[in-house]
């Protein structure tokens, strides 16, 4: 690499500094990098960010949870709000994730309409709540065919630093599990949802969840598709591909993603489970430690 | 056991493909593509003018648009274009036309259950129709598993999807199939892993649902047998174009 | 044209044109093009082939594979519709704009092509043609490249004549795909012999797939484009009883 110091000795026509060549040729920087085995963060290249997990950090909300992986903080909040059921699922209440990657978190997403990144995380986190049956959406049922819970599920990036995806879903699930909700009363058509008195076991309900997905993500860099765990910003930003796993706590999977780059070896992806096992039993000791 | 879509009788039968090239006068390249009752247009216009804003140095800028059936585009149609986009990059050799823009544009006609892989097969026909250079074609298949029978069923329509358990939809490009004609070799010196052609690579993987690493790998294997037909049957679109084009010069 | 076989997974094997599509390999110089050409191992790439990453030679596009023995030359005959510029090709376009030194000339490539305001034939800083925006120019692309603006030239290089090149006065102009304009460049094509026992006319053609006609009437440049247009996807009898039925409604 350049050296730092403008060294007399049959120096090369041009020197610059680290930070320069990193500018220059982010790539290449990058590449002398892997091929010692490290990544310029100074971590191995299957090995995650320091993950941290809060609950209950918004107090106004039904459910809430904050979550860092590294630079990347996101803060979930869940509002539960009596709802009409839709027409063909009248016992079942619903769930409307949402992602918003706003100028705050990184200089790098511009106000106004939503991302295509942004747009492409929420619907993926809806898949996963949705087809891997997440909760019983008949728990959320008030009266059928007249009122119906409907959780709005709202994640607010404050610091973007890379794998998102990740990071969202476990505050997603974080504060699902961190949801209390008043049980409320029908009658002849009017839903009263007692106020007042503290929240406690008595006047309120948990949810009951069959399953926590937890994901894991990798990108694929350069043409020799080394595998990268937990990617961060600057990571994303040089490499084409990604694989994302997830999985819940049995070890049954629940989303496979790959998307991007060349074509991969289907021992590759075995290799992303095996590791996706791993990181989401340790995911799961940080939730519960909490 | 019997399919809800009566038309076919095996679960790894896939619908009746159809495909038509070169339908759109306006665009450069164009192609519709069905699975049964699922069907989707594509068009392609490039290399052509790119917006300052957008314009690369050193390679192609690739804009994918999906429009949905009815109403305006949604996060779904968004998550299609991501899909879509990233997955051609690595395919399209952008770096022979830079500074240019590459429009790819997907429009849902019909749509009965796999209209990814449905539009994975309409892009990669109109691109060819566009005489866009490409490393590989690719073909992409959908299967899910039933949440009953936990059996695999190829090419799913809308009905049968409501059952499923999960769904994963596959892309594999003709590379991937030479590898894996030298990986059956040793697939077959090795009983225990004959059962699944492990190396067959994967260009886009999507499975959502709940579903074990052995029934994904089983899905994975399906879905490349069957996305060689898909492959044969874009070799004879191309084939039956070609031929009305040279049947002047010919004989 | 030579049979050969392409390494491909199924077993399509066929003589007669050989279709690719992208990512079929042309065969290794071990076997087939050694057969073809024993003393000459090198060989001459044309449009729609590549070497990829792992040295191996692959189509790039759709097409029919063909090549000559002499000097071990392959490319793949492909059809598209838009004009990618290759030096030395004759083009017609049509003028956009002026600056000082060129013409900007729309010849359907992603950005316009630049044509000198002296690449005419005895043009010089006194003494040079002046083309308003709008008119037909037909010339030969001098330089292409990938990064640039192709350039133009409306003369010969070699001869410094212009052979018959600059604009194009009156008469109408078609778009067609590139295959069309290639086969109708080839002195031996049907559908402008068969037009040319009924009625006379001027034809200039691009290989940018734009197709310029004059004719002494209106209704027969209407009538030749049509037919021209028409004769794409049609055989030869098909081609013949289309001329003649187009003949008898005029």
């Amino acid at each position: 690499m350049a050296s730092t110091t403008d060294s007399l000795a049959a120096s090369p026509a041009f020197t610059f500094s680290a930070s320069t060549f990193q500018k220059l040729h982010p790539t290449e920087y990058f590449r002398k990098f892997i091929s010692q085995g490290v990544r310029p963060d100074g971590r191995l290249l299957d090995s995650f960010r320091p993950t941290t997990v809060h609950y209950g950090v918004i107090t106004t909300a039904n459910g809430s949870a904050m979550v860092r992986i590294g630079g990347t903080t996101v803060v979930c909040g869940i509002k539960a709000e009596v709802a009409e059921p839709k027409l063909d699922s009248p016992d079942q209440g619903y769930l409307v994730p949402n992602v918003d990657l706003s100028p705050i978190c990184s200089s790098a997403f511009r106000p106004g309409s939503p991302s295509e990144q942004a747009q492409v995380v929420s619907e993926a986190i809806h898949r996963v709540l949705k087809e891997s049956k997440v909760l019983d959406l008949k728990d959320l049922c008030i009266e059928e065919a007249k009122a119906v819970w409907a959780l709005w599920i709202d994640v607010v990036c404050v610091s973007y630093d890379g794998n998102i995806y990740d990071a969202a879903l476990i505050s997603v699930m974080a504060a699902l599990l961190n949801v209390r909700i008043r049980k409320p009363t029908y009658d002849e058509g009017i839903v009263k949802v007692p106020g007042g008195e503290a929240i406690n076991d008595e006047n309120s309900f948990k949810l009951n969840l069959t399953r926590i997905p937890l994901s894991t993500s990798f990108v694929l860099f350069d043409t020799d598709l080394t595998l990268l765990a937990d990617p961060n910003f600057a990571e994303e930003s040089i490499t084409q591909g990604q694989i994302s796993v997830t999985i819940d706590e049995h070890g049954r999977l629940c989303r496979i993603s790959k998307v991007g780059a060349a074509s991969t070896s289907q021992s590759l992806l075995k290799q992303c489970i095996e590791r996706a096992k791993i990181r989401s039993h340790e995911l799961r000791s940080i939730m519960n430690q909490q | 056991m019997s399919r809800l879509d009566r038309t076919r009788t095996s679960a790894h039968q896939l619908r009746p493909f159809f495909s038509s090239q070169n339908l759109l006068n306006r665009s450069d390249g164009s192609a519709q593509f069905d699975f049964g009752g699922s069907s989707v247009l594509c068009s392609v216009v490039g290399p052509a003018e790119v917006k300052l804003r957008d314009e690369k140095l050193d390679k192609a800028t690739i804009e994918v648009v999906a429009r949905p059936l009815v109403g305006l585009p949604g996060v779904k149609d968004k998550a299609l274009e991501q899909n879509i986009r990233e997955s051609l990059e690595p395919l399209i050799l952008s770096g022979l036309h830079p500074r240019t823009m590459l429009q790819i544009v997907i429009q849902t006609m019909k749509d009965d259950g796999c209209i990814l892989s449905t539009a994975f097969n309409a892009v990669i026909l109109a691109l060819l129709d566009a005489g866009i250079p490409l490393k590989s074609i690719l073909g992409s298949v959908t299967c899910m598993i039933d949440a009953q029978s936990s059996e695999i069923l190829l090419d799913p329509t809308t009905e049968e999807l409501s059952r499923a358990r999960s769904t994963h939809v596959f892309v594999f490009d003709n590379k991937s199939s030479v590898q894996s004609e030298q990986g059956k070799m040793n697939v077959d010196t090795d009983d225990q892993e004959a059962g699944t052609s492990s190396l067959a690579a994967v260009l886009f993987s999507d499975s959502t649902g709940m579903f074990t690493e052995q029934e994904y790998f089983e899905c994975a294997h399906f879905c490349f047998k069957a996305s060689q037909a898909v492959h044969g049957f874009i070799r004879t679109a191309v084939q039956k174009k070609l031929e009305k084009e040279y049947q002047q010069t010919q004989a | 044209m030579a049979s050969i076989k392409v390494e491909q997974t199924g077993s399509i094997i066929s003589t007669g044109p050989q279709i690719v599509l992208p990512g079929d390999l042309l065969p290794s110089a071990e076997t087939g093009l050694l057969e073809d050409a024993p003393t000459a191992p090198v060989i001459k790439l044309g449009p729609g082939l590549q070497p990829m990453d792992d040295d191996s030679i692959a189509a790039v596009k759709a097409g029919v594979l063909k090549h000559t023995a002499v000097g071990n030359r392959w490319w793949v005959e492909s059809n598209q519709r838009r004009y990618v510029a290759a030096a030395g090709e004759s083009v017609i376009g049509v003028v956009v704009g002026k600056t000082v030194e060129h013409y900007k000339v729309d010849i359907g490539t992603a950005q316009p092509a630049l044509l000198g305001v002296l690449a005419f034939e005895g043009a010089t800083k006194r003494n040079k043609p002046d083309i308003k925006i709008g008119a037909l120019i037909y010339c030969r692309v001098s330089l292409a490249n990938k990064d640039m603006e192709a350039e133009l030239e409306c003369f010969n290089p070699s001869t410094g004549k212009a052979d018959g090149y600059g604009e194009l006065k009156s008469g109408f102009l078609i778009k067609v795909s590139l295959g069309l304009a290639r086969r109708l460049l080839d002195p031996k094509t049907l559908i402008l012999r068969l037009l040319g026992q009924h009625i006379p006319f001027e034809t200039a053609i691009g290989m940018n797939g734009k197709v310029w006609i004059h004719s002494a009437e209106p209704k027969h440049t209407i009538l030749i484009c049509n037919a021209i247009k028409n004769s794409e996807y049609l055989n030869k009898d098909e081609c013949a009883v289309m001329v003649k039925a187009l003949f008898e409604k005029l």
